[in-house]
């Protein structure tokens, strides 16, 4: 697999960064604050890094990040043309090569609306390193298909439980086409780029060979445009956050499209109550509801169920982190 | 064969007056093609709001020999991503293209200005900086163009004198 971490920092850096780009499989985060030590998240724990690049658990050896480092580093991220990423900055993130998203903090140039025109000074840099899961669906997809057809389904997911990797490898193998079904046209409404983790327009996660994804645009808009351009058999969609986007999912069922989305929260009732829909509207637009969560720090199905019917528990570990 | 050694006096002469007023017009012809480039980089930037090197990569099918195929090896080589800066890439690649053409010190520092002022959030930041570089040129094509015709007349005229001078004093 190419390093695509080494890619990130400018050719000034890269000796440092060496050692941390080899270990790239087992890397989650990577945290730059200004001043402060460079700090890892590798297979769940915390890493120093020394004044060589080397690992250490220990924060007085290790080394910190200066102001200049971060902004040679960002220019390089954005190409050395930030301005062309400035709607991507605004949100506090930019996505890169590889699917990496790096998350930005500073101080926000607001607008007189109270709208943040962008950030400036930016001391924070968080590099979420994307791994691609393939197989992590594998034992969902057996249960969401009948009849040779995926049934529409939504993932109902605590943060950092796995409902992104989730669903990109369910939309990779309706995609491609499976054990329980043949392939077919999936639309990706993927506002933040992190479904495909596309750089340039182009995915940079495999989202399977019958997969159009819209990059950067908002889910509501993103959903009605897909629809009309490009007759998808299956829509998915990353968190649900507002009536609008359910709305743009209803359009799309009525179209007769199979849908595949994903909420935060951590059970169905939480899910109504957020958004103060009964039961019977999520049964009416999902015929599947998949809610995951943490066991032992392993991110974890807990509960797989068919409309009212409870079918499946502690259903098996989706991916290793 | 005097008057042989005359005519090839005259003609040198004559020929680096001309040579002279050729590189004056081919330093305002190479002026024009800079800021027709860096026109085109603020036409990218602005209504494409593509990166800097991405600019490169769609000026390259725009453009002319010989700056097409040292735009193709910027894009060429910030895709590659080793590492390396857009402003010493380009700068680079442009500064081995521009030294065989008729341009001042001076010129090419105004073309480059923009390199070294990249890195701005805002977009229109970005463009005044390529604006400054575009308009710097432009003064000076301006210059040149109401000078040049004078002092070409001149570089030829002098040219076809000093050499009469010269087989005059030799003769």
């Amino acid at each position: 697999m190419e390093n695509t971490i080494l890619q990130m920092f400018p050719s000034a850096y890269r000796e440092f960064w060496q050692k941390t780009a080899r270990e790239q499989e087992r890397l989650q985060e990577i945290r730059l604050r200004a001043g402060r030590p460079i700090l890892l998240y590798m297979d769940g724990r915390e890493v120093f890094l020394t004044e060589r690049g080397d690992f250490t658990a220990s924060a007085g050896c290790a080394r910190c990040a200066s102001d200049r480092e971060l902004s040679d580093m960002l220019e390089h991220i954005c190409h050395y043309s930030p301005y062309a990423f400035e709607e991507e900055l605004r949100q506090g993130f930019v996505t890169v090569a590889g699917g990496h998203r790096v998350g930005v903090a500073g101080q926000a140039v607001m607008e007189a609306d109270g709208s943040i025109r962008t950030l400036k000074n930016i001391s924070f840099i968080n590099i979420r390193v994307s791994h691609q899961k393939k197989g992590a669906a594998d034992r969902v997809l057996g249960r969401m298909y009948r009849g040779g057809r995926p049934r529409s389904t939504l993932i109902i997911s605590p943060p950092g439980c796995g409902k992104t990797t989730l669903l990109r490898d369910l939309i990779r193998q309706i995609s491609d086409g499976n054990a329980y079904g043949s392939g077919m046209a999936v639309g990706v409404v993927d506002e933040r780029s992190e479904l495909a983790g596309s750089f340039m327009g182009i995915p940079q996660n495999d989202m399977g060979m019958r997969t159009d994804v819209l990059d950067g645009c908002p889910k509501e808009k993103g959903m009605l445009l897909l629809l009309r351009s490009m007759s998808p058999q299956v829509v998915a969609m990353d968190e649900l956050g507002s009536e609008g986007e359910l709305k743009a999912l209803g359009q799309a069922a009525a179209c007769g499209c199979r849908i595949l989305a994903t909420v935060h929260g951590e059970s169905r009732r939480d899910v109504e109550r957020r958004f103060g829909l009964d039961k019977a509207f999520w049964e009416r637009l999902f015929g599947l509801f998949i809610t995951l969560g943490k066991n032992e720090g392993k991110c974890v199905v807990r509960r797989i169920e068919e409309g009212r019917e409870e079918i499946h528990e502690d259903f098996g570990r989706l991916h290793d982190f | 064969m005097r008057i042989l050694g005359g005519c090839m006096i005259f003609s040198g002469c004559l020929g680096l007056g001309i040579w002279y007023r050729l590189q004056m017009e081919g330093r305002v012809r190479t002026i024009r093609s800079l800021i027709h480039i860096l026109e085109l980089l603020i036409g990218e930037v602005r209504y494409g709001r593509a990166t800097l090197p991405e600019c490169c990569s769609r000026m390259a099918r725009y453009l002319e020999e010989p700056f097409r195929q040292a735009f193709v090896r910027i894009g060429g080589i910030m895709e590659e991503n080793t590492g390396a800066s857009f402003g010493n890439v380009f700068r680079q690649e442009m500064e081995g293209t521009l030294r065989s053409l008729p341009l001042k010190e001076e010129d090419r520092e105004d073309f480059f200005r923009f390199t070294t002022q990249t890195g701005f959030m805002d977009g229109q930041m970005q463009l005044r900086a390529i604006e400054q570089g575009a308009e710097r040129l432009q003064s000076t094509q301006e210059k040149l163009e109401r000078e040049n015709a004078e002092k070409c007349r001149m570089a030829v005229g002098l040219g076809a004198m000093g050499g009469l001078l010269l087989i005059l004093v030799l003769w």
